[in-house]
């Protein structure tokens, strides 16, 4: 008898299987819908980051620049303390939430796939390498050829690091690839919320990106310079930007995928951030427009604008909450302020210091002034007469200051290429500012230490790859 | 104290505590009744003849009654009427004796076999002989649990099951978490199951830490009936005492039968009045001497750190590190352009909690005859939480019955509605006394709209007024703006029939269910300007939560001349359905009406359906000789939807045995009068929860309102799971000593969860957060002992009961994944909750101070120095928990006093870390301005060749005091969690029975009761330690716990 029911209950199972499809979400999807989710993750990631503690750029990076400064919980990056929740969500975010969704983009639109899209893939492969180029000039040695394979076919759930030289050399051929794949006169995409499906805007960005990290790698891969002259010599196939009108910027939205910065700002009404007084003094010394581009003056000192330094204890630093200039959010904090991943201006400066440097033929002064030019251009600003010529000639130190006045808002990437080239000279630190890491300015982030528990032999082995500790003083591959 | 009635207005006035207590005080006030007659004798052992005191003897269906003395004889008056004389003792058969025209009575009492082979409940509401069960069962009578009713009974069975550990709840509503035998499941759910008068009651699930916080927040289950009903919890603690419940019984099950009609003659009411207070029992340390602000000054200029008048102010920073509350002239939130002095508010604690409420009132009729029983019960519970504008109410309807409609075929019925609701039950922490100015006067915070012509903020800013603008709102606001109530109704009930072939087979068919469904709305902004507008958001949710089972169990139960068989057939079905629905108002037109049509941009919506079924077989067999060794033998086999289809069945043994030892050998002792040993061995088999097989894309709302968006599940499926194993062994013994007064059972387990069914965390640079695989194995072992008995009987009436109990638990993860060396649980600012192989589960990971090698903290430039890394800084489990209930009976009167006992185990307390940053505790006012020298020693020698000496270096107190910050210096914020609680008392007296001349009463009992009374042992300075598991052993400004005292008014008709 009990075998009987054995068999009647056995029999009952037919239906589990549709039973147990997931009613609740797909098994596929087009890239079309995940392509919008890849950018959004990863541009959300590298401008701002809306929860507290997460903030790479808003927090960290664009006060390691100079940009901007706390007038309180000076310790969540403004003194160089870096609280652990932002080494581990960013590394999350950008792998997790960005990277992968342009895996899958590729994969469902490569030419195994069932409806292959050469266009969809380039773009996945571009945003990759660009997200990828994010991470290594943040950590240095992460994991890229073996990263985003856990749903491989041979499955890595552990992936292997790689060097900062090696992981260049892949983003820069994944960028070619991309380019190469990428046809205006092919299949269209949707879901683009960068370009609106423009695919030459795409190849503009991928290729300005390329040029970008070949300028920087420059001075010790010798090949460098040939391939950027190769791009230089045939724009054809290599067309970078050209215009203001080409800059590389997410538009934000309505909430809630709105900017960022007007999250924190405005519908949070966070009240912390006042502009640096490193970068307002530099724009007042240059008397130069920009200022009012970047900054309100503080409700209390009258129209003047004013900052102050980074590192001020919260006791000191609070005395300056209503006299020192704060972000304008006019132009930063709107619902559907852009975030720029590359602007035509830092294309023109990159030129300007590869033509310096020798690395590309070109006239470096009249670069640099294109530079300064489409920089002020930017804001609809004209440069004022006799800017340029208070800056005297065209130098290593001059392309860079005005790069770094042109990238407020890019304060990652700011500070990458204050790390590597040392400029701006930056002011000593105010006496009353308290640095943590020994008052060195962060050289990266150390990694999550979740990647300690959970991809632990690959991690310690990346130690001998990064040539130092995994601390905030170890120098990245690319410092000059 | 402060009783708010308003809310009786919503709700049937049968229930007004009032009118109820004044009904009870009329039938009190009846009369007294003569008495005429007196017995006496002499009442003896029937094997010795020695006399026997302490015999109580009483007049049946009274309490009239004395007790025997030294020399065992007794005196008693009784009424004219009186027929029937009951004499008992424990250990010994109870005698009825006919009083008739006799004057005196003697008997010789025999020792009572009946009495030490109670029934208990077991699987599928089996009755079952308790001596002949091979595993542990704890029961705990409804009588226990009435002492000190409560709104949730999981909070009575804390202390009193040894084993089961119970984190407690205050919030309005809350529901307590249980867990027995300490934590099996890596990251899934560890609770027991909890089956209602055979109806499996969902409880709600709580593997994730959304989970666990909705849990806490909503409760549900268990806590949801009313305790009133309830006539007996039997406790069947490990997988041995499961196996026929199937998968969800690996953690143990709690079986809860309630009461029925059976037994009553004609109509019996039973009626239960309660009213208990709540204060919050532990009050943080606090200093009363610098006030708010920041580097010794305090000055309020606009609730930021903004200038006004040329002073800038100081309440932008939320923490206590102002000037010294002297009484000097300052500008305070509430003085507008005026100055007043600066002055503490020593009891601003005391201002913002409110005096809780908990009313509770039941009434039950009951009835029955040779042909069947009827019970209804109806009951009211409402709660005022301690934070302001907190309630929570709850109407039970319950309805148990039975009929015989043919001497074979008997049918029951039972259902119990349940519904409830509540205002803000997401008060569940804050950090208002984390973050705060010693200064605040909470009574003007809630006064606050006096102050709206005075109080200054920033131009065009809007806010309430409050002490400060920068971090917070103030609260009374927030709690009157932001009100998230919630609805839910549940239904459990089933029908069953009974069949009984003959006098040794029967069948039962049976279908029951439990059903839920629960409203609840969110706000969670309001419209207001700060600097800039933002319109207010709030989203709702409706769950739907159903559980249903169909079973039939074939029962033969036949003697064969020493041997007896009782083997058991069955089937069962059982469905699980879930569906949520979500929706967001991201941005409010209209602020402060919540409706999803008052949308002023797109709205977010989600949406989820989950279904699940299993069917299973099963069979038991139960072998008796000699009615003294008796060996159960159990099998089932699932097949769940939730598994691969070629995987998805699964079986499952068990055996146990248990001998009577005293009965074996005949051992006939007043010492040991009875042995029982017990052993067993099971395996429970568990499935997957639904959708883990393949692998998905999550919806992820539109781009701009227009381009919507998906993005691949972070988590990887696998559809190759197997299903899980849990394994356990259990020994024990069962020993009564003196003819019983003295018991003591004793257990010893081993059980281990292998292939749990796991979402592994994986490195993030494989592109997902986990992979789903079974992966894992856990064992835990420990002892639970039971004592009981009684200490005294003593002539005069005068009894004193005990009972003790004990257990430690000790486990182990033995294995994850492969390659697979922690389990993060959790991660808050760089300290994390783990499960690492070869160590116990739930170790606490972070950095920690820097020590020499005798333990002394290494101090640098005076401030104390950590090392890097992550290191053990705590383990979140108890070394042991117990507890100790004492029982003094005098004639009507009872005293009774349940202490609960919770030793070792941390619990990291990130609220007093920061409250020591933030300078509001008592230590930080010391050195404030002298400056802080920390105990421990500096290095005066080289890092290779240290040499240490006494620190004496002074650093500045913010700064040293800094060093707490759980946020960085990690072990700054690990706490003991021990403690020793007076976790019951109470007081009751049984008036009199000779008082009621009617036969309208039958008994009353008043009680005053307390609970959590005071706790008797803590290392904690500035809370109770006993925070929910919700949390698992994280603590931020959990709302604090409450001690309660009130009355209780039972009376019988």
């Amino acid at each position: 008898m009990f075998a009987g029911i054995l068999i009647v209950a056995g029999a009952c199972t037919d239906d589990f299987e549709e039973l147990n499809s997931n009613p609740n979400k797909p098994t596929t999807v087009d890239p079309q819908y995940l392509l919008p989710q890849a950018i959004q993750t990863s541009i959300d990631n590298y401008w701002g980051n809306k929860t507290r503690n997460e903030r790479l750029n808003f927090d960290h990076a664009m006060s390691w620049a100079g940009y901007l400064t706390r007038n309180i919980y000076e310790n969540e990056g403004d003194n160089y303390n870096v609280q652990p929740s932002v080494n581990i969500t960013n590394w999350e975010v950008f792998y997790t939430d960005g990277l992968i969704n342009f895996q899958k983009v590729i994969e469902f639109s490569d030419a195994d796939s069932e409806n292959p899209n050469p266009n969809f893939e380039g773009v996945g492969l571009g945003m990759q390498a660009w997200v990828c180029s994010i991470i290594t000039d943040v950590w240095g040695a992460v994991p890229y050829n073996e990263a985003l394979s856990g749903t491989a076919e041979e499955p890595i759930f552990s992936p292997a690091y790689e060097a900062q030289e090696a992981v260049y050399a892949g983003i820069i051929e994944q960028l070619k690839v991309a380019n190469e794949k990428l046809n205006p006169d092919g299949p269209s995409i949707a879901g683009d919320i960068m370009f609106n499906g423009d695919i030459m805007m795409w190849k503009k960005f991928i290729n300005s990106t390329r040029f970008k990290l070949l300028n920087r790698q420059a001075h010790i891969v010798g090949s460098s310079s040939a391939e950027m002259q190769a791009m230089l010599a045939d724009p054809a196939t290599y067309p970078m930007m050209e215009s203001n009108d080409e800059i590389a910027k997410l538009v934000y939205g309505a909430l809630p995928t709105n900017n960022p910065w007007n999250d924190i700002l405005v519908q949070q009404g966070r009240t912390d951030w006042n502009i640096n007084s490193i970068l307002v003094e530099k724009l007042q010394s240059l008397n130069d427009p920009r200022l009012e581009v970047y900054a309100t003056p503080g409700n209390l000192a009258e129209g003047e604008f004013s900052g102050h330094p980074s590192g001020l204890p919260a006791a000191v630093a609070t005395n300056f909450l209503g006299f020192s200039a704060t972000i304008n959010q006019d132009v930063f904090a709107q619902l559907n302020s852009p975030a720029v991943l590359m602007s035509y201006a830092e294309l023109k400066f990159v030129m300007a210091e590869a033509a310096l440097e020798g690395d590309i033929a070109g006239d470096a002064q009249a670069l640099f002034e294109e530079g300064i030019t489409a920089a002020f251009d930017q804001y609809g600003l004209m440069v004022p007469d006799g800017y340029i010529a208070q800056l005297g000639a065209v130098s290593k130190e001059n392309i860079m200051t005005q790069k770094w006045l042109a990238l407020f808002g890019q304060g990652i990437e700011a500070w990458t290429e204050l790390r590597r080239t040392g400029f701006p000279v930056m002011p000593a630190a105010d006496p009353q500012a308290q640095f943590e890491n020994d008052g060195v300015l962060p050289t990266r982030l150390q990694y999550p230490n979740t990647e300690y528990s959970l991809n632990g032999a690959n991690v310690e082995s990346a130690l001998g790859l990064l040539g130092g500790a995994d601390n905030m003083k170890t120098p990245l591959w690319w410092v000059e | 104290m402060r009783i708010n009635f308003t809310t009786f207005t919503h709700y049937p006035r049968l229930f007004q505590a009032g009118i109820s207590w004044g009904i009870m005080i009329f039938l009190l006030s009846s009369n007294v009744w003569a008495q005429d007659r007196v017995l006496s004798g002499k009442v003896s052992s029937a094997d010795d003849q020695a006399l026997l005191p302490g015999v109580n003897v009483v007049v049946k269906g009274t309490t009239t009654g004395t007790i025997t003395d030294i020399n065992g004889t007794y005196s008693l008056a009784v009424a004219d009427d009186a027929e029937i004389l009951v004499f008992s003792f424990i250990g010994l058969e109870t005698k009825e004796v006919e009083i008739g025209n006799q004057s005196t009575i003697d008997v010789a009492m025999t020792a009572n076999i009946e009495q030490l082979s109670e029934v208990v409940v077991t699987a599928f509401g089996l009755e079952r002989e308790k001596k002949a069960l091979g595993y542990s069962v704890q029961e705990v009578g409804g009588e226990q649990l009435a002492q000190v009713p409560n709104q949730s009974v999981v909070n009575n069975l804390s202390g009193r099951v040894a084993g089961l550990q119970v984190s407690g709840n205050s919030g309005a509503g809350g529901a307590p978490e249980f867990v027995i035998r300490g934590f099996s499941s890596v990251a899934g759910n560890n609770q027991p199951l909890v089956v209602v008068d055979g109806v499996p009651m969902q409880q709600t699930i709580n593997s994730t830490n959304d989970e666990r916080s909705d849990n806490q927040r909503y409760g549900g289950g268990l806590s949801e009936i009313d305790p009133n009903n309830i006539a007996e919890i039997s406790v069947l603690k490990g997988p041995n005492a499961a196996a026929l419940y199937g998968s969800r019984a690996a953690n143990g099950v709690i079986l809860v039968t309630t009461k029925n009609g059976r037994g009553a003659e004609g109509i019996g009411v039973d009626v239960n009045l309660s009213t208990t207070f709540e204060r919050p029992l532990v009050k943080p340390n606090f200093q009363n001497t610098y006030a708010g602000g920041s580097g010794y000054r305090t000055w309020y200029a606009d609730g930021w750190s903004g200038t006004v008048d040329g002073f800038k102010g100081t309440a932008g920073t939320d923490e206590s590190w102002g000037a010294p509350m002297d009484g000097r002239q300052v500008r305070h939130w509430w003085s507008g352009t005026e100055t007043a002095p600066l002055l503490p508010e020593p009891d601003n604690w005391e201002q913002w909690w409110e005096t809780g409420s908990t009313l509770n009132g039941s009434v039950a009729l009951s009835a029955g005859n040779e042909n069947g029983s009827i019970r209804l019960s109806i009951g009211r519970t409402e709660q005022e939480g301690i934070a302001h504008n907190t309630d929570y109410y709850r109407n039970n309807f319950r309805l148990n019955s039975e009929y015989k409609f043919t001497d074979k075929l008997t049918v029951s019925a039972f259902g119990e509605y349940v519904k409830s609701g509540a205002e803000n039950r997401n008060f569940l922490r804050s950090s208002y006394f984390i973050w705060h100015h010693r200064q605040a006067n909470f009574d003007q915070l809630e006064n606050y709209r006096a102050f709206e012509g005075v109080h200054i903020q920033p131009d065009g800013n809007d806010e309430p007024p409050n002490w400060q603008h920068t971090f917070f709102t103030n609260p009374y606001f927030w709690q009157q703006t932001m009100v998230s109530p919630n609805e839910k109704d549940r239904f459990l009930g089933n029908i069953r029939l009974n069949y009984e072939f003959n006098d040794w087979l029967s069948l039962m068919v049976r279908t029951g269910t439990d059903v839920w469904t629960d409203t609840r709305v969110n706000v969670t902004r309001y419209a207001r300007t700060r600097f800039a507008f933002r319109a207010g958001r709030y989203n709702e949710e409706v769950l739907r939560r159903q559980e249903s089972n169909s079973d039939f169990i074939l029962t033969f139960d036949k003697g064969f001349g020493d041997f007896n068989v009782v083997a058991q057939v069955g089937g069962i079905n059982r469905t699980n359905f879930y569906k949520r629905n979500y929706s967001q108002v991201n941005e409010l037109t209209i602020d402060g009406v919540y409706n999803l049509g008052n949308n002023a941009s797109p709205n977010t919506d989600e949406s989820l359906i989950e279904e699940s079924e299993v069917n299973s077989v099963f069979g038991s067999a139960q072998f008796g000789f000699k009615n003294y060794l008796f060996l159960d033998v159990t099998a089932r086999n699932d097949w769940s939807s939730t598994l691969p289809s070629d995987n998805n069945s699964y079986f499952y043994p068990s055996v146990s045995l248990s001998a009577v030892i005293t009965d074996m050998l005949d051992i006939q002792s007043s010492i040991l009068s009875f042995a029982k040993i017990r052993g067993s061995w099971a395996q429970v088999g568990n499935d997957a929860d639904p959708y883990l097989l393949q692998q998905v894309f999550e919806p992820e709302g539109l781009w701009d309102g227009s381009v919507p968006k998906f993005g691949e599940s972070e988590q990887i499926a696998n559809a190759t799971l197997k299903p899980e194993i849990t394994t356990g062994i259990e020994l024990g013994a069962d020993l009564r000593f003196l003819n019983g007064r003295l018991g003591l059972d004793v257990t010893y387990y081993d059980q281990s969860t292998r292939d749990q069914i796991l979402a592994v965390d994986i490195s993030r640079a494989s592109g997902y957060e986990s992979r789903v695989l079974n992966a894992g194995e856990i064992t835990n072992r420990g002892i639970e002992v039971v004592l009981n008995g009684t200490i005294f009987q003593l002539p005069s009436g005068l009894s004193w009961d005990a009972a003790v109990n004990f257990a430690r638990n000790r486990n182990e993860v033995v294995e994850l994944a492969d390659g697979l060396e922690s389990l993060t649980l959790w991660s808050i600012r760089g300290a994390s909750l783990e499960a690492r192989v070869g160590e116990a589960y739930g170790n606490l990971y972070g950095n920690k101070f820097a020590r020499t090698d005798d333990g002394q903290v290494i101090f640098e430039n005076g401030l104390p120095t950590t090392l890097d890394g992550q290191h053990v800084i705590g383990n979140i489990q108890p070394d042991w928990i117990g507890g100790i209930q004492n029982t003094l009976n005098y004639k009507g009167l009872s005293v009774s006093a349940l202490i609960d006992v919770r030793m070792g185990g941390d619990i990291y307390d990130m609220g007093t870390s920061i409250a020591r940053v933030t300078g509001v505790l008592e230590e930080t006012a010391l050195g404030r301005e002298e400056g802080v020298i920390g105990q421990g020693v500096k290095n005066i020698g080289t890092a290779e060749n240290p040499e240490y000496v006494t620190n004496d270096v002074v650093a500045e107190a913010r700064t040293f005091y800094g060093r707490y910050s759980g946020r960085q210096f990690h072990e700054a914020a690990v706490f003991d969690g021990s403690y020793v609680k007076l976790r019951e008392a109470s007081v009751s007296y049984q008036l009199p029975s000779k008082w009621f001349d009617n036969n309208f009463l039958q008994s009353a009992r008043l009680s005053v009761i307390g609970r959590n009374l005071a706790i008797l042992f803590r290392n904690n300075p500035h809370i109770d330690p006993e925070i929910s598991s919700a949390d698992l052993g994280y603590n931020y400004g959990q709302l604090p716990s409450t001690r309660s005292i009130g009355f209780n008014l039972n009376v019988k008709f």
